[in-house]
């Protein structure tokens, strides 16, 4: 297979991309700040982490640690004021915009706190986001966007709308879309957060058990002590810095 | 970014049909908008057609020229070879026959004040006759010995059509049968109260009724012959320039011709029509613009409101791998298709009304005018409609793409 056809494999989910040495993730020295009231708040000064792949961290802290907003620059959802951040092999300081959007939808795998489905779209559609922006034909992304809801078991839920699912099967939604183009990190804030106890536990299982499947490094941000022991890992954020749990 | 533009127009479907009713309520005030510049569009097509039409029928096609010859005309041949000579491509001689009196007699029945044109086959070249009923002259009918004639049908509905008007006799001092060669739509006159028209063909057989003294001889009032000619459309070489050259011949005519002698103008309207049309289409398209102006400011609206109340919806998108150019691709793509959807229900819209109407009246319109949507319609209002749904989207789009991502995400 040339380069193209190998592009074009992993573009379609059916072969992951090969993993460049070292770490998944390397961040060092990471920054950010933000203007309040004519104030700049320091709320990360200096956060290191890494990771590898097929590895599940928890990162605690207690409320305004900083904690979502590591997410946020892990996610590339937000830009750092500085520090080292690498992400798969690629330097995500150097990338633009185009680029970051990129390898959030190659690389990583989003589960919200809130599930973050599109409202009025059924499940199948909301599985199907991140491989229509990936440009995948129509036929291919429709089996298997109904594929991954059959492996979290929702193969009967295909046009369901979120209104008409309950939490735990909204959240499995979620992961189906988070894991749909086989992202070598699933970032899960507060996964359970919105979910009873029962519920909690049986997504949490899934999300672990399918992230370990595709040997998916798995970072989940909680509060959650329960959900913090399922990880093989826990950091704790004090004062805008990472501490590793022993 | 291909692929950003495709997935941004897929994203931008579905959301479309996902939000049904957003983009009904968006649709309204476009529809409307849109259906008012069809409507113009098609309004502006029937009275241009219409007017056409009209105008062809009673003055003639563009452009033609009545010429009025100084009296006498020694050699009428001459001078309508003349005619052609100067710029002319058609000419048919439309000679008014008051002074002949000329009268129509069927039965008893006497109708005394027709108007009566001595005319000539290629007068359907220069003018529109609209046959409602047999046919125009033709070269063959110069050989019958019996008058032909072709009468309006304000006329013929005063007769009695059995037999082909069997009875019909024409005549002044002695009646002949007259042979009806067919019945034309009406002209302005007919249509004024006129007691019809009857178009006589110039023949051997009918020369000595129509000109007592001779045919170029000039009649009571010393006029000669009136012809329409038929010129280039663009109206060239023009009525001096006509004259002119027709003056220069005169010698193998009319000992007597001048230009001053000469009666030439532009006989058909179409000059005056298009100016008419052209200030009406523009008072028109004026309103049309101001109600579709005002659709786009709705569409601008709930594009913007919209953009507001979907900040997590859209940065869900862009947390799912979307980049600025495909949020910006989906939200104008949402405003064009909303705007294409309700030019297209315009569309339908105004082919319904144009139909009713076109049922209710359609009786009333001269033959070749019907009221449809053009194809001019079609284009304006939905090129109008997608022009409308881009510029509408553009500003809700900059907003969309000026949110923070995580932002977003928190609402």
């Amino acid at each position: 297979m040339g380069a193209a056809g190998a592009r074009r494999a992993r573009r379609a989910g059916g072969e992951p991309p090969a993993a460049p040495p070292g770490p998944l993730l390397r961040i060092s020295g990471l920054t950010k700040g933000f203007p309040v009231d004519g104030e700049r708040i320091q709320v990360l000064s200096g956060c290191s982490l890494e990771i590898d792949r097929g590895e599940v961290v928890a990162i605690v802290g207690q409320s305004g640690s900083g904690k979502s907003t590591l997410l946020n620059m892990v996610g590339l959802l937000d830009t750092a004021d500085g520090g080292e951040h690498v992400f798969n092999g690629v330097d995500v300081t150097r990338l633009g915009e185009a680029g970051r959007a990129r390898l959030r939808n190659t690389g990583i795998g989003f589960v919200f706190q809130s599930f973050h489905l599109l409202e009025r779209r059924t499940a199948l559609a909301n599985v199907s986001v991140p491989l229509v922006l990936n440009g995948m034909p129509l036929i291919r992304r429709r089996a298997l966007a109904r594929e991954l809801l059959e492996s979290v078991g929702l193969g009967h839920r295909l046009g369901s709308r979120p209104h008409q699912l309950s939490g735990g099967e909204q959240q499995r939604v979620a992961l189906a879309r988070a894991l749909s183009l086989n992202p070598p990190l699933i970032l899960a804030d507060e996964p359970t957060g919105a979910l009873d106890a029962a519920t909690s536990s049986a997504v949490l299982d899934q999300l672990i058990s399918q992230a370990r499947k595709r040997n998916a490094a798995v970072v989940i941000v909680t509060h959650d002590p329960l959900v913090a022991e399922a990880a093989d890992r826990r950091i704790t954020i004090r004062e805008g810095k990472t501490f590793e749990e022993p | 970014m291909l692929r950003s533009l495709i997935s941004g127009l897929v994203l931008a479907f579905a959301g479309s049909r996902a939000n049904i009713s957003r983009t009904i309520l968006s649709c309204a005030g476009i529809v409307v908008g849109v259906g008012a510049l069809i409507a113009v569009v098609t309004a502006g097509h029937v009275g241009q057609t219409y007017a056409k039409a009209y105008g062809e029928a009673n003055t003639g096609v563009a452009a033609t020229y009545e010429v009025t010859s100084p009296a006498p005309v020694d050699d009428v041949e001459a001078f309508e070879e003349d005619m052609l000579r100067a710029g002319g491509e058609a000419v048919a001689l439309q000679q008014p026959l008051d002074s002949a009196g000329i009268q129509l007699r069927q039965g008893t029945s006497v109708f005394k004040d027709p108007t009566v044109f001595y005319t000539d086959p290629s007068l359907s070249d220069i003018r529109r006759m609209n046959l409602v009923e047999g046919r125009w002259f033709t070269e063959a009918d110069k050989g019958s010995l019996a008058p032909v004639v072709v009468l309006s049908e304000n006329l013929a509905e005063q007769l009695d059509p059995s037999g082909g008007y069997a009875d019909l006799q024409i005549g002044n001092s002695e009646w002949l049968r007259a042979r009806v060669a067919g019945v034309v739509e009406g002209t302005a006159m007919d249509d004024w109260g006129g007691s019809g028209t009857v178009y006589l063909m110039r023949s051997p057989a009918t020369e000595e009724m129509a000109f007592p003294a001779g045919i170029g001889a000039a009649d009571e009032m010393g006029m000669g012959l009136t012809y329409r000619v038929r010129v280039s459309p663009d109206g060239s070489p023009g009525e001096e320039a006509f004259t002119e050259r027709l003056a220069g011949t005169s010698w193998r005519w009319g000992p007597q011709a001048d230009t001053e002698m000469l009666i030439v103008f532009r006989a058909d309207s179409f000059e005056e029509i298009e100016e008419v049309l052209g200030y009406l289409s523009l008072g028109l398209f004026g309103i049309a613009g101001i109600t579709l102006t005002t659709g786009m400011l709705g569409v601008l609206n709930v594009g913007l409101v919209t953009v507001r109340e979907r900040r997590r919806e859209l940065a869900t998108y862009r947390a799912l791998g979307a980049d600025r150019f495909a949020m910006f691709v989906v939200v104008v793509a949402e405003a064009v298709v909303v705007s294409v959807v309700a030019g297209l229900i315009a569309l339908l819209g105004c082919y319904g009304i144009a139909g009713g109407v076109q049922a209710f009246v359609g009786d009333m319109l001269p033959a070749g005018v019907s009221v449809t949507v053009p194809l001019q319609g079609v284009l304006v209002g939905l090129g109008s409609a997608a022009a409308v749904g881009l510029l509408a989207g553009v500003i809700p789009a900059w907003r969309a793409l000026r949110t923070s991502v995580v932002a977003g995400l928190r609402e």
